[in-house]
């Protein structure tokens, strides 16, 4: 597509410092553009849950700016739906089922209620658990807990989802189921998605662009565009063309490793 | 990561529930219950035995049969005192919980507030309630409400400590979220930091519902009066100057037994209230 998108996240010269003295960032530009599906991939340490952090207000950068829809990300937290979380652990409140769960950033918002159980139980439909409504966190598996998490991130109708890890504890057999419906609901729902990981597999089969990323002190190493195309099939890990860019992405984290280890 | 322990213990208990399901009761009962009932009455024949090989009167060491002839012949006196106690020591206790409840989210609701005020908090935690129990009588004056503000008073710390300390241990990426969502303070305690801290507070009242009784009865000692209007300190008190020393253990047995009631109420009403979600409150599922 060569039509001017807009951008939704940009990373402006961003460092973050933390009080221990520990670089968690250093000098981080990067630009996502609206509807677009981005990885950051690197090892830990390497500042991709800061920056995600930061995209949505949560720690700001020690120096340079991160602007979301170009707006600081603590105004549209205070103003907007726009950005929603997805936390490794599902961090479900285990005192509320899932219904209760899902409702919650609506109750925060206010708003009709009628209006707001319906918006739970379509979004509860769209991940599979319209027959869950009542079950409690504690009687559901790590994957069921995790579509919970997802649905209550998307209750609140946001444009741009920022998801830290959140298959990282899942087995992997429900991780790929995980990963085959958030790019439906990708795809549905018009969202730009900021996704941080740390699996080269993971990042390459959902992203339409990959940041990666290298430690002490964290910034980015290089970006690699991932031209497969939508929607992606399971089928498609065994694809030549797939096995191109987990080499590529892989290459790209193991020399700058390597480089340090000689420095 | 609590997952995979939560997910071990819900197998553990279900695998034990299938064992009790299988084991027929006669056997259950063997295990569970029958060792306990043994020991029991071989403490009771004990009791009832040493006194009387030694020879030792019933004003020194009273046979278990005196103790129940001694709660027969005076069940109107200590039925009565019973009643009182109880009484007392339910006020005193829901004073403590809704006063203890209020105060602390009062004082977690700002962080300069709970910075002054807690450390004092601490400080009068620690001054034995006997030691004041006087200052009460002189500013309420002799009878029921110096012993209902004295087993308030005993009560009441617990319940503050467990219940600020549970307000402040929520998990800091439920904490995150609420902040993604912009909640308000009051939104932030109704709906995160109360639900949360509801283990804590439950602790907070096990503890002083069986405190309120010690409270009570201290508050008869010193502020009990007569007149038929004297609960079990009081009666205890009583007995005491008389040498009815088998009287003073039917008293003694009943406080006991009064603060395990109190106790299991209190757990069973904790119980109801977290078993949706809580892991201490987890049983054995479906």
């Amino acid at each position: 597509m060569t039509i001017e998108q807009k951008q939704a996240v940009y990373f402006q010269h961003v460092s973050k410092v933390y009080n221990t003295g520990t670089v968690a960032l250093h000098h981080f530009d990067f630009p996502v553009k609206e509807g677009e599906f981005v990885s950051f991939l690197g090892p830990s340490g390497c500042g991709k849950s800061t920056a995600l952090r930061m995209v949505a207000g949560l720690g700001s950068p020690t120096s340079g700016e991160v602007s979301v829809f170009g707006r600081p990300p603590e105004e549209l937290i205070k103003y907007t739906n726009d950005i929603a979380f997805v936390f490794q652990d599902a961090n479900l409140l285990p005192w509320r089922s899932v219904l209760d769960n899902v409702l919650l950033p609506l109750e925060l918002r206010g708003g009709s209620k009628k209006e707001k159980r319906e918006t739970a139980k379509r979004v509860l439909e769209m991940v599979g658990l319209k027959d869950h409504l009542s079950s409690y966190p504690r009687q559901l598996s790590g994957g069921m807990r995790m579509r919970v998490s997802i649905a209550r991130a998307l209750a609140a109708k946001p444009k741009l989802l920022l998801m830290d890890e959140p298959f990282a504890a899942l087995d992997e057999i429900t991780r790929q189921t995980l990963q085959m419906e958030l790019l439906d609901i990708w795809k549905r729902e018009k969202m730009t998605v900021l996704f941080v990981t740390h699996n080269v597999y993971e990042a390459v089969f959902l992203s339409s662009k990959i940041a990666v990323m290298s430690a002490r002190p964290g910034r980015l190493s290089s970006v690699i565009d991932v031209n497969l195309p939508y929607p992606r099939e399971l089928s498609m890990r065994t694809d030549p063309a797939f096995s191109k860019y987990v080499e590529i992405a892989s290459a790209s984290l193991e020399s700058h490793e390597s480089r340090k280890e000689t420095v | 990561m609590a997952m995979p322990e939560m997910e071990m213990t819900k197998q553990q208990n279900a695998l034990t529930a299938a064992a009790r399901r299988k084991r027929p009761f006669a056997s259950t009962f063997k295990e569970l219950y029958l060792g306990p009932i043994i020991a029991f009455i071989l403490f009771l024949t004990l009791w009832q035995t040493i006194p009387l090989a030694l020879g030792l009167p019933h004003y020194i060491l009273p046979k278990p049969t005196d103790v129940w002839e001694a709660t027969i012949a005076d069940w109107t006196l200590l039925s009565e005192a019973i009643r009182i106690t109880i009484f007392e020591s339910v006020i005193g206790f829901l004073l403590s919980a809704v006063i203890g409840i209020g105060v602390s989210v009062l004082l977690a609701s700002s962080k300069i507030l709970e910075r002054s005020i807690y450390p004092y908090a601490i400080i009068l935690q620690t001054i034995p309630v006997v030691a004041v129990a006087p200052i009460v009588v002189i500013w309420f004056g002799a009878g029921f409400n110096s012993i209902v503000v004295i087993s308030f008073l005993i009560g009441f710390f617990p319940v503050i400590s467990n219940t600020l300390m549970g307000l402040n241990s929520v998990d800091k990426n439920m904490d995150e979220l609420f902040t993604l969502y912009n909640a308000s303070k009051w939104q932030r305690m109704w709906k995160l930091r109360i639900p949360a801290a509801m283990p804590y507070i439950m602790t907070g009242l096990k503890i002083s519902c069986t405190l309120s009784i010690v409270g009570a009865i201290v508050g008869e000692y010193v502020a009990g009066i007569g007149g038929g209007n004297g609960g079990l300190g009081y009666a205890i008190t009583v007995a005491a100057i008389q040498v009815k020393t088998s009287f003073l253990f039917s008293c003694g047995i009943a406080a006991a037994i009064l603060g395990i009631s109190f106790y299991l109420i209190v757990s069973l009403f904790s119980k109801m209230l977290l078993g949706s979600w809580h892991e201490s409150a987890m049983k054995s599922e479906k």
